[in-house]
């Protein structure tokens, strides 16, 4: 290989600046700017890769990444395109999919035996007997490997941003250039989408300068430019019969310097966001737009979406047409003008259209060695081209073919053509020639990038007289512009940009300077109707990712799978990472002969999102756990706090070390049972009714009364929903005539609160609903002695039992914070939960720790809180409940008003009443040492299973173990004996006891 | 007590000032308050005060206090330059058709500046917030990294900012998630 750099060959290498990396473990010189697969090419390592499934040396094939052909990894990262990995210093890089070596894959013999791995044979060969696939699975997978995750990477930093504009143009070839600078122009917002990291498209490697009529004698030297050429480049070795002419260098020049204005205008005009190296992974509705861009993905919205995503190039189906060296003609302009990697080997072109007569002479004009022209038609339809081939003295076979490429030396690369001619039907005949060939350029024609549009529902048309393509059925404001409306020609492409910004302009009521659209009629037929070169002994490559040949295709109709999908799915056509992009269309064209029908009615298969693999990290993006704290966090963690997560809050489960846990807890509960303990409860949810309906909307809400709960009470609040289930509960406290303060559970006030906006829609009571749980913060002072710490912390109000008694709600001072007090008792000790505005709880908190400092105030957390309750009998909804719960089954039959005419879910519970229990939740009981059952476990009878338990813990103040279960309705009196099977299966033998288990009076709450 | 009070007011972040390309500002212990209900508004009028013209837009009224309509009878008051004042009954004393809300204490209040914050809020919100889209006296009530906020573009001191309110059990959450979407914009900074 050769390298040069000049102004059209190597515009994207910058020859002064070398970069080293590994390729298998050598060393590999490439130059900035080069990509892994042009730096290994410029090193004549064609190799790249091995095949899905035969393990058949594969090398790039379009250079552009839209072909498996160069799927490599890095220590970090598998199933990488060489194409698009930037080479750089120190980069590690590795072929995939080879046992043994790169060169010498022992898999290989996979290949030899394929006519015993026909298509199909998967669903054939590993389903029976039943179950067998378990067996064969990993083998299958571990044999058709696609790289090596690194499960000991640390996951990269991804996110993902939003990104608004008025039209979104995804691809920033000429059409997409001319389509987003036209569009700002006029006033668009607009966000240009390009897939490389320069704008341009094929402007930067097509040589549009031999594009009749740009055409006139154009030959442009690579000497006249050998200032720029690097160390290592030579100069061609052959420079055509005829000589440069002026004529020649200007034709490319304008050119370059018509794109590179327009690229300048574009980058610096404010209204156009550039993404490059950016890819436009889906189309989904209301144009939002998934763009994956480095560790990014960007959710774009516009308003209006043209595609200007260009069309890849097909490729001639013949006997190992997959050998390295073996490319699509777009893939040698890249190589030659991009990376300026100019081939030392002979080159031959295979021709379908005129395009790739100007790669051939693109390339001869770099310095290749073009030796012939293989056209499978009768000739090129521009005469024009034809000459100026003939003139560089490069053969031409006129309606020939490649019937087989063959790699005689090394059978890992590109080495020889067999030439035949075809005759009237299309297929081979005389052998013409054998030519020395290192690469082989080949373009049976063009289909357009349709993968966005059919995504949002246009159709793919095909007109099998012409072999043209056309997409119909746009969505409402996508428009198309460029090669992918199969339009080529330079100057048509450019006008159908600016036709499709006008479009979309429209679409957005701007104003415009002229409404018509450019011409933008292309003659040019770029698809040959039947590319395929069938040879006895196969291995015609119709898709390359899948190892699927022509004979694959037509056994698959010959098995009686005439639709496409179901060949698709038969054959796994289409399915590899390529997705169909080179596949489609010779599939399409085979089934349609085998079927006997056309392209246009066979039909291509359905693009789906993604467009290409996406890495699941980008998906995650940055990872959000909204974490909740109440204002006392820092506090508890000085505490020593260990925390639990309680829904998105974070709470104290006990204060000490996790060593510490059991003995934390139980002498936290010692300190609220003979002592005082304080306990954060800001997370309880907290809600506020004001207006003069507010008695009346808690009434048809709450199933207890409420109409006449007096001023200055609390009363337990159930909640059941439509169905009869109990829903939530908590504590409704009367502030005034009108105005109610109610708590609601942790993880249910958010839906309680929903659930009364959406109840007072309905009833349009005048009544003001607010969701106050963080305005006001909360702690729940406990023991026998608390009366004592909040009398020592000075209190407004009297204290005494008689003034404030039990279930009372006062307002008062405390500390010089106006404060809520409600004396309930969850925990089942004389008790005062303390409500106040957020920002002043943290100095209550530390008061009332300075205050209770003489009483041996002790903080607990969750973990103590749930053993006291228990010893209550209380239950917690979500815990003891479950979503069929109903007030029977838990015994809250008295928290529901009997005369009431109205509640939420009231006619519900009067059905569920009169049925006959099913279960019922009891407590229970077990000796100190028994095996201790945990949530979950289940509760037996007869074998069968009847229940489970929800709660349950060792009780040190009572010395044994209690809890909470469903048990059968028989067994829910005092005394019954019910089994628990525990963890490994050991059952133990509990016996139901009445609750509360601790302070059967509950005297203590009282006192 | 009064008077320590005063000097106890926890914002849950503590005042913090991250200065930069974007400048983040904790003003949670500044005064705000706030009204709802179907009289709030004449009331409010009533009272003299200028209200906005339509639910979410947030305007500056004399003595630099802005005023934000989050529906056409829900409105906030943000004072900048006062120091949130002790609570007391008469702030919460309720006239039908008028209910004070909460605002003080259950919101922090983060005022963001710096000409990329459209570009930093992106990462975060759904909501277009450039201005084009989002101008000055604009409000959303929308979601930013996955939690409910409200944003408000407004001038302060003669900047161009949002301020942003956010559930003050959430805070802390918020401010990290604003920092890390703001490191890319700060790097040189």
């Amino acid at each position: 290989m050769k390298r040069v750099s000049n102004e059209h060959f190597g515009q994207w290498v910058n020859a002064s600046k070398k970069v080293r990396f590994t390729f298998e473990g050598n060393e590999i010189n490439g130059l900035a700017g080069d990509s892994v697969a042009s730096a290994l090419i410029a090193n004549n390592q064609w190799l790249q890769s091995r095949s899905f499934k035969y393990h058949r040396p594969r090398g790039p094939l379009t250079l552009c990444g839209h072909d498996a052909n160069t799927l490599v990894q890095t220590p970090t990262t598998p199933n990488l395109l060489a194409d698009h990995l930037p080479a750089r210093d120190h980069l590690s890089v590795s072929a995939q999919n080879y046992t043994g070596s790169l060169y010498f894959d022992v898999s290989r013999i996979l290949d030899w035996f394929g006519r015993f791995l026909p298509v199909g044979f998967y669903y054939k060969a590993f389903f029976k007997p039943r179950g067998i696939w378990a067996y064969w699975e990993p083998i299958v997978r571990k044999a058709a490997g696609l790289g090596v995750s690194n499960l000991e990477v640390e996951a990269p930093y991804n996110d993902k941003a939003y990104c608004f504009c008025d039209i979104a143009v995804v691809g920033g070839g000429p059409a997409g250039l001319n389509a987003a600078l036209h569009a700002a122009n006029a006033g668009a917002t607009v966000a240009l989408i390009e897939q490389e990291p320069h704008l341009g498209g094929s402007l930067n490697y097509h040589a549009f300068g031999y594009e009749t009529p740009r055409i006139a004698s154009t030959e442009i030297s690579v000497e006249t430019s050998a200032d720029r050429s690097t160390e290592n480049s030579v100069g061609p070795s052959k420079t055509g019969d005829a000589a440069s002419t002026t004529d020649a260098r200007d034709a490319f020049s304008a050119i370059s310097a018509q794109r590179d204005a327009l690229i300048r205008a574009v980058e610096a005009h404010p209204n156009i966001r550039v993404l490059r190296s950016a890819t436009c992974n889906a189309w989904f509705t209301d144009h939002y737009l998934p763009v994956l861009q480095g560790t990014r993905l960007i959710k774009l919205r516009a308003k209006q979406t043209i595609l200007a995503t260009g069309s890849s190039e097909q490729h001639v189906v013949f006997r190992n047409n997959d050998l390295p060296g073996v490319v699509m003609c777009s893939a040698l302009d890249r190589l030659t003008r991009l990376y300026g990697v100019i081939p030392s080997a002979p080159v031959a072109v295979l021709a379908g259209n005129d395009h790739a007569y100007r790669t051939a002479l693109s390339s001869h004009d770099g310095g290749a060695n073009v030796q012939a022209i293989i056209d499978l038609r009768d000739g090129c339809d521009d005469p024009a081209l034809s000459r100026e081939v003939e003139r560089r003295g490069i053969t031409i076979y006129q309606r020939c073919a490649v019937l087989e490429a063959a790699s005689r030396a090394t059978g890992k690369v590109l080495s020889e053509l067999i030439v035949h001619r075809l005759d009237d039907n299309g297929n081979a005949s005389e052998k013409i020639a054998t030519l020395d060939c290192g690469v082989l350029a080949m373009s049976a024609g063009f289909m357009p990038a349709y993968q966005l549009a059919c995504q949002a529902g246009a159709v793919l048309g095909y007109d099998d007289e012409t072999a043209q393509f056309q997409l119909s059925k746009l969505p409402a404001g996508m428009h198309l512009a460029g090669s992918v409306d199969s339009i080529f020609s330079l100057a048509a492409v450019e006008a159908s940009g600016r036709n499709a910004a006008r479009q979309a302009m429209k679409n957005l009521d701007a104003e415009l300077t002229t409404d018509e659209d450019e011409n933008t009629t292309c003659t040019e037929r770029v698809n040959h109707p039947w590319p395929f070169v069938k040879h006895p002994k196969g291995r015609e490559f119709v898709d390359f990712d899948e190892d699927l040949q022509i004979k694959d295709i037509l056994n698959a109709t010959r098995m009686g799978y005439r639709d496409i999908q179901l060949v698709k799915r038969f054959s796994t056509v289409g399915m590899g990472p390529s997705q169909g992009r080179h596949s489609a269309l010779p599939t399409a064209r085979l089934v349609a002969k085998a079927t006997e029908r056309s392209v246009n009615e066979t039909g291509v298969t359905t693009a789906r999102p993604p467009l290409t693999p996406e890495p699941l990290g980008l998906l995650a993006g940055r990872r959000f756990h909204p974490l909740r704290r109440t204002p006392l966090h820092n506090r508890h963690l000085h505490l020593g706090a260990q925390m639990m997560p309680a829904g998105a809050w974070q709470r104290p489960a006990f204060y000490g070390t996790p060593e510490q846990r059991d003995a934390a807890i139980q002498a936290e509960v010692a300190a609220v049972r003979t002592g005082v303990g304080i306990i954060d409860v800001s997370t309880l949810g907290g809600i506020e009714l004001r207006g003069p309906d507010a008695a009346e909307f808690m009434n048809r809400l709450y199933t207890f009364g409420f109409a006449k709960q007096p001023i200055g009470k609390t009363r337990y609040a159930v909640l059941t929903n439509e169905l009869g289930v109990v829903a939530d509960d908590g504590v409704a406290a009367r502030i005034d005539e009108d105005h109610y303060y109610v708590t609601a559970t942790t993880s249910g006030v958010d839906r309680v609160y929903r659930d009364m906006l959406k109840w007072n829609a309905q009833w349009r009571l005048d009544v003001d609903i607010a969701n106050v749980t963080s305005a006001f913060s909360a702690v729940n002072v406990a023991g026998p002695k608390s009366r004592d710490v909040l009398a020592s912390l000075g209190c407004d109000i009297n204290l005494d039992a008689d003034e404030f008694p039990y279930l009372a709600y006062r307002e008062a001072t405390l500390a010089g914070i106006p404060t809520r007090m409600m004396r309930v008792g969850f925990v089942g000790e004389l008790g005062y939960e303390l409500h106040v505005p957020s920002p002043y709880i943290g100095v209550l908190w530390d008061r009332l720790m300075e205050a209770g400092s003489e009483f041996k105030i002790r903080a607990f957390g969750v973990e103590a809180q749930r053993l006291l309750r228990l010893e209550k009998g209380h239950i917690i909804v979500g815990q003891d409940t479950d979503g069929m719960t109903q007030p029977n089954e838990v015994s809250l039959r008295w928290a529901i008003a009997k005369n009431k005419p109205f509640f939420v879910g009231a006619k519900s519970v009067e059905i569920l009443s009169k049925a006959p229990l099913e279960r019922k939740l009891v407590g229970f009981e077990l000796g100190a040492t028994s095996p201790q059952p945990k949530e979950g476990h289940l509760v037996i009878r007869d074998g069968d299973i009847v229940g489970a338990v929800t709660s349950c813990e060792y009780s040190p103040t009572l010395n044994k173990i209690i809890g909470l279960a469903y048990v059968h309705p028989a067994d829910s009196a005092s005394g019954a004996e019910v089994v628990i099977r525990t963890d490994n299966a050991v059952h133990v033998h509990a016996h139901v006891a009445d609750t509360p288990f601790y302070d059967p009076d509950n005297a203590r709450q009282g006192l | 007590m009064s008077e320590q009070l005063n000097n106890v007011f926890e914002s849950p972040l503590s005042g913090k000032v991250y200065e930069g390309a974007i400048s983040i500002q904790d003003y949670t212990n500044k005064q705000r308050w706030g009204f709802r209900g179907k009289d709030a508004a004449a009331a409010l009028r009533a009272e003299g005060w200028k209200l906005p013209k339509a639910p979410n837009q947030i305007i500056t009224v004399p003595g630099d206090t802005l005023i934000m309509a989050l529906s056409q009878r829900e409105f906030w008051f943000l004072d900048p330059s006062t120091d949130a004042p002790i609570p007391s009954d008469v702030d919460q004393a309720i006239s039908e058709g008028m209910y004070p809300l909460f605002c003080q204490s259950s919101h922090a209040w983060l005022v963001v500046s710096g000409d990329q914050k459209s570009e930093m809020m992106a990462k975060l919100c759904g909501v277009d917030l450039s201005p084009d889209a989002f101008s000055v006296g604009d409000v959303a009530q929308t979601q930013m990294a996955l939690i409910n906020c409200i944003v408000a573009r407004h001038e302060l001191d003669g900047s161009d900012v949002f301020t942003i309110l956010v559930d003050q059990s959430y805070a802390q959450y918020a401010l990290e998630a604003l920092l890390d979407a703001r490191a890319e914009f700060c790097r040189s900074s």
